[in-house]
């Protein structure tokens, strides 16, 4: 078309490396005004460290739970409006996908009056007598799985819609042709056939999760600190460039190892 | 549908009622008339809308966040646009390679990001914030730009284009004529994207705010932390207006589910 078409890369390229490949890799080797042994020395230090190894527990233990969820409730989700071919199914699958473009300050903030001391959920509890003090659910590990998995289920739920929506249904009904009852074909046709899908839809929730900021800050407070909320306060309240380098390094690998078992888990799965 | 599969059916129900119930206690709180942020409201009233649209810290930060989330899709799309057609089009020998370096800012973690743009262009080289800003959500924003663009690209058969070479149109002709309406949907579609994607961010936005600059929801989180009324509830249920109203210009205009969900149905 042009007569050098591939030169037009060349200012999206420049920006990438000055904007992002250089600052990142700069600030892992050489944050303002420190050794470059910094940050490395940091990064093994806090696999030591009893309060450093909770908050990474926390993440991983929170993102595992978080993925779990959205895989148990996104699936069957996927599932049925993949196989509905009713008006309605079109409908519900614009409502899923809708929290997607909406602010995760605002999908949030409803945690806090769900959750909060005046809370809907709480004054439920003591009105009907079940409890006789509200019990504390914010700033609780709960509050940050249940907020997470609200986050992250729209985008588990399409990964998981596009595999379904892609399995034949005339495979189905050839299962049940052939004798298989629902439950059966399900689990033997469906599932299977899946979960290429089911793998990307859990990496995605998994990185998110162990990555995302506003939910453990808002739901989690000071006493639930996650990997991304004591980023934050290394880089900007203790201005602590060696741990907040050393942070973003674990949070990275975290999201590179899980990336890479899933990929290499999805290419077994493709082959056998 | 839903008594023939009971399991799946529970369970799809459990996931509607998380996914959309506390949006729903934001928007019901916001009509409060009371001055906390509680469950059942306490009466009906507008008040905290008006509340919320005199803020000054609001209504400047809402400003602050739609020029930067324009400003970085333009920029985006100036240079994923002509990215796309070198990968798609140049004849590249690392054409893998090179999308894979377009597409990366998707895979590195979002506070990383700005931890690096924060540490190394603010404090390292004296960059201002909104300089620094803009840099950080176009990052952000070019995936979307190569990946969507690239998507209608792909559609598009090279043979038109070559055709309109042979009958005589100079490369920009061509390129003005049949390339770009052909890329039109895509580009909509992750300018689209983009500007969303801006306008949400908090990652970035956190770590490189400044008094003077600041987005929308690092506001909205830092006065949630000082004052706990429903106000912010009725700041809230404003960006959901707006996204419902960009929601349906994107059903109207190239579908929604296949913008956002890159679902074709």
């Amino acid at each position: 078309m042009f007569r050098k078409p591939a030169l037009l890369m060349l200012p999206g390229l420049a920006f990438l490396l000055v904007g992002f490949l250089l600052p990142a890799v700069a600030m892992l080797l050489a944050p303002p005004g420190e050794e470059t042994s910094a940050v490395l020395t940091r990064f093994i230090e806090m696999f030591t460290d009893p309060y450093e190894l909770r908050i990474i527990g926390r993440t991983v233990l929170i993102g595992l739970i978080v993925t779990a969820l959205c895989v148990v409730l996104g699936f069957p989700i996927a599932y049925l409006l993949a196989r509905s071919t009713g008006r309605w199914g079109g409908i519900l699958l614009v409502v899923a996908i809708f929290p997607l473009l909406l602010s995760n300050v605002v999908r949030t903030f409803g945690w806090l009056v769900l959750l909060g001391a005046n809370g809907a959920i709480g004054r439920l509890l003591t009105a009907t007598g079940l409890v006789d003090d509200a019990p504390q659910l914010l700033y609780t590990p709960l509050a940050i799985v249940l907020g997470l998995t609200q986050l992250f289920l729209p985008l588990a739920l399409i990964s998981c819609y596009s595999a379904v929506a892609q399995i034949d249904p005339g495979l189905d009904d050839a299962a049940r042709g052939l004798g298989a009852g629902r439950t059966r074909t399900f689990w033997t046709v469906v599932v299977p056939l899946a979960t290429p899908g089911v793998i990307i839809a859990a990496t995605l929730v998994f990185a998110g999760s162990v990555t995302a900021y506003t939910t453990p800050y808002l739901l989690g407070g000071s006493g639930q600190r996650m990997l991304a909320t004591q980023l934050f306060t290394y880089a900007s309240v203790t201005v602590d460039w060696p741990a907040a380098s050393a942070t973003a390094l674990i949070m990275t690998m975290l999201v590179f190892v899980v990336s890479g078992i899933a990929s290499l888990a999805g290419r077994r799965g493709a082959t056998s | 549908m839903k008594t023939r599969r009971p399991v799946a059916a529970t369970l799809a129900v459990a996931g509607y009622v998380i996914m959309i119930v506390p949006i729903l206690f934001v928007v019901t709180t916001a009509f409060s008339s009371g001055s906390t942020l509680r469950f059942p409201p306490e009466g009906f009233s507008l008040r905290w809308f008006e509340a919320a649209v005199t803020y000054d810290p609001f209504m400047e930060s809402l400003v602050s966040s739609l020029e930067l989330a324009l400003g970085a899709t333009a920029l985006a799309l100036l240079l994923g646009v002509p990215a796309t057609l070198a990968i798609h089009r140049g004849k590249l020998p690392g054409r893998g390679f090179v999308e894979g370096l377009f597409l990366s800012p998707l895979i590195v973690p979002e506070l990383v990001v700005g931890l690096a743009l924060y540490q190394q262009l603010m404090i390292g080289l004296g960059l201002n914030n909104v300089a620094a800003l803009l840099v950080g959500h176009t990052a952000l924003m070019l995936p979307y730009a190569v990946r969507v663009t690239g998507a209608s690209l792909a559609l598009a058969d090279p043979a038109v284009e070559e055709a309109a070479r042979g009958l005589g149109a100079s490369p920009l002709r061509a390129f003005r004529t049949v390339t770009l309406p052909m890329l039109r949907p895509g580009i909509f579609s992750a300018a689209l994207l983009g500007f969303v994607t801006s306008f949400n961010n908090v990652p970035l936005s956190l770590l490189l705010q400044d008094r003077e600059f600041r987005t929308l929801p690092v506001t909205m989180l830092d006065y949630v932390q000082q004052s706990y009324n429903p106000r912010i509830a009725a700041m809230a249920t404003l960006i959901l207006a707006g996204t419902v109203m960009i929601a349906v210009i994107a059903e109207r205009t190239v579908g929604f589910a296949k913008i956002f969900g890159g679902i074709n149905r």
